[in-house]
């Protein structure tokens, strides 16, 4: 058995296999870089008249109930006149920073209208936005308050005028044939105070039911009226009998009027009229009720009715 | 029939120098990315090391906040700025003042092993505080990367041998008396 052959000894290599760790490390070290930015969308900058209870870091942009993107720094304004807020988007909700996107802080809000932000007790506050359509943005000047409803669906504001409010307060129901299809959004005295001037909102699906011929009256309050012919007493429901409430009718004398525009004004009759009730114009309308109806392919409403 | 034979050695002064680069890498996404995500009652806070000492100091614990700051970024950065010095030192032959040199490693050793407070502190939170939407804590990626970074150094210290720092000394130097 011969000896093994001499083994062959090549020099030392200049590249020694370890730097392979090294290498390694700054494909992690990218790829991870990599997928924070990934993640990162634009920084926007919001400017608010007050800034209570946003925090560097904390405070979180929700849009539809989630995380938009964070607070990454706010300062007071050189001049004092107000705060400056950066916000840094999250990449899949960069499309939230469009020009006209409007920006407002969630504080908790408790009132007749409902209750609103009461998670924002005991989160703190956070900001929200009601995206906008136009081309992207960096600057912001943030909202007050949260803006009146008929910035959030495509409903309509209407003026009633009335000689007095009438237990009138905002967020008081409006009826079309005691359905609640609005709401009460502000009241004000006129500009030469001679009257009250009561702005409803009414919601997107029944527009249509607003017509220039529209007639208004105040269902809230309680009235009795006894004379020769027996008793009377106003009847109204329970919701507007505590909050006062709104209910309107449209003349069905055809052709139709046409349809009521944005801020019209009405008068506010303290009580209808007898023929008022009577009126009963065809008007389609589309109400989320018969959107669902459709969709389940005639449920409960439509046997309801047939029956 | 012969065959090439390749080493792979997690030993020597190449080695050492290595790992202690791909430590120095890990180094830079351990700073920079967040380590833990707090989410205390809905509120959602990303945090750095940094940001994380700075907050514990802003809430009045300035011991805590200093250890954190000391364990987590001046230490690492010592020790493989201490570690750089040694390999510099032998590159060409053996430095002139090995005392010195093998204190410097002694030291670098010794505090290796007190380097993981933060990736204990990350593992500890993300298993304790899991109190659903009340409170939770996430690790991130941060934490691994520091973590990788310190368990390279470690390793890249254990690659370097002291020896090399005291090769081609003549026998005769005084040694320490016992």
């Amino acid at each position: 058995m011969s000896p093994a052959p001499a083994p062959k000894v090549s020099r030392e290599r200049a590249f020694p296999l370890i730097w392979i760790v090294p290498m390694i490390a700054v494909a992690i070290g990218l790829w991870m870089g990599y997928r924070e930015l990934r993640d990162r969308g634009p920084e926007i900058t919001i400017d608010f008249e007050d800034g209570t209870g946003i925090e560097t870091g904390k405070t979180v942009l929700e849009y539809k109930g989630v995380s938009a993107g964070t607070v990454q720094y706010v300062e007071l304004k050189h001049d004092l006149s107000g705060v400056t807020v950066r916000v840094r988007l999250k990449k899949k909700a960069a499309a939230l920073a469009s020009a006209d996107s409007k920006f407002w802080i969630v504080h908790p809000e408790i009132g007749f209208s409902g209750v609103h932000g009461l998670e924002t007790l005991v989160t703190g506050v956070h900001l929200t936005v009601l995206p906008g359509k136009g081309a992207p943005a960096k600057r912001f000047k943030g909202l007050d308050k949260t803006p009146a409803p008929d910035v959030v669906d495509e409903g309509r504001s209407f003026i009633l005028q009335s000689d007095r409010l009438g237990s009138l307060t905002t967020g008081a129901p409006v009826f079309y044939r005691e359905l609640k299809v609005g709401s009460v959004e502000a009241s004000r005295l006129s500009d030469d105070s001679t009257s009250v001037l009561v702005r409803v909102h009414i919601e997107a699906p029944y527009v249509g039911l607003v017509r220039t011929s529209s007639k208004f009256w105040n269902t809230g309050g309680f009235s009795f009226k006894v004379n020769l012919f027996g008793a009377q007493m106003k009847d109204t429901s329970l919701e507007s009998l505590i909050t006062g409430g709104v209910a309107f009718a449209t003349p069905d004398t055809l052709p139709l009027a046409p349809a009521a525009e944005d801020g019209a004004q009405f008068g506010l009759a303290p009580e209808a009229d007898k023929e008022w009730m009577k009126w009963a114009p065809k008007i389609p309308v589309k109400s989320p009720e018969s959107v669902v109806e459709k969709a389940k392919g005639g449920g409960i409403l439509p046997s309801l009715i047939k029956s | 029939m012969s065959r090439r034979l390749f080493t792979l050695s997690f030993r020597g002064r190449s080695a050492s120098a290595a790992l202690a680069v791909a430590a120095a890498v890990m180094l830079v996404p351990a700073n920079l990315l967040p380590v833990l995500d707090t989410d205390s009652s809905g509120s959602l806070r990303s945090d750095t090391i940094f940001s994380g000492a700075v907050e514990l100091w802003r809430h009045g614990l300035g011991a805590i906040a200093v250890i954190v700051f000391t364990a987590s970024i001046v230490i690492p950065i010592l020790k493989l700025a201490g570690l750089a010095w040694l390999l510099l030192s032998v590159r060409n032959g053996a430095p002139d003042n090995p005392r010195r040199m093998t204190r410097v490693y002694s030291a670098i050793e010794f505090i290796g092993r007190w380097s993981m407070l933060d990736v204990f502190l990350a593992a500890f939170l993300t298993g304790l505080v899991q109190f659903g939407g009340l409170s939770t804590v996430v690790a991130r990626g941060g934490i691994v990367a520091f973590a990788c970074a310190v368990v390279l150094t470690v390793l890249a210290t254990q690659a370097f041998d002291p020896r090399t720092l005291w090769e081609g000394r003549p026998a005769a130097l005084p040694l320490p008396s016992p």
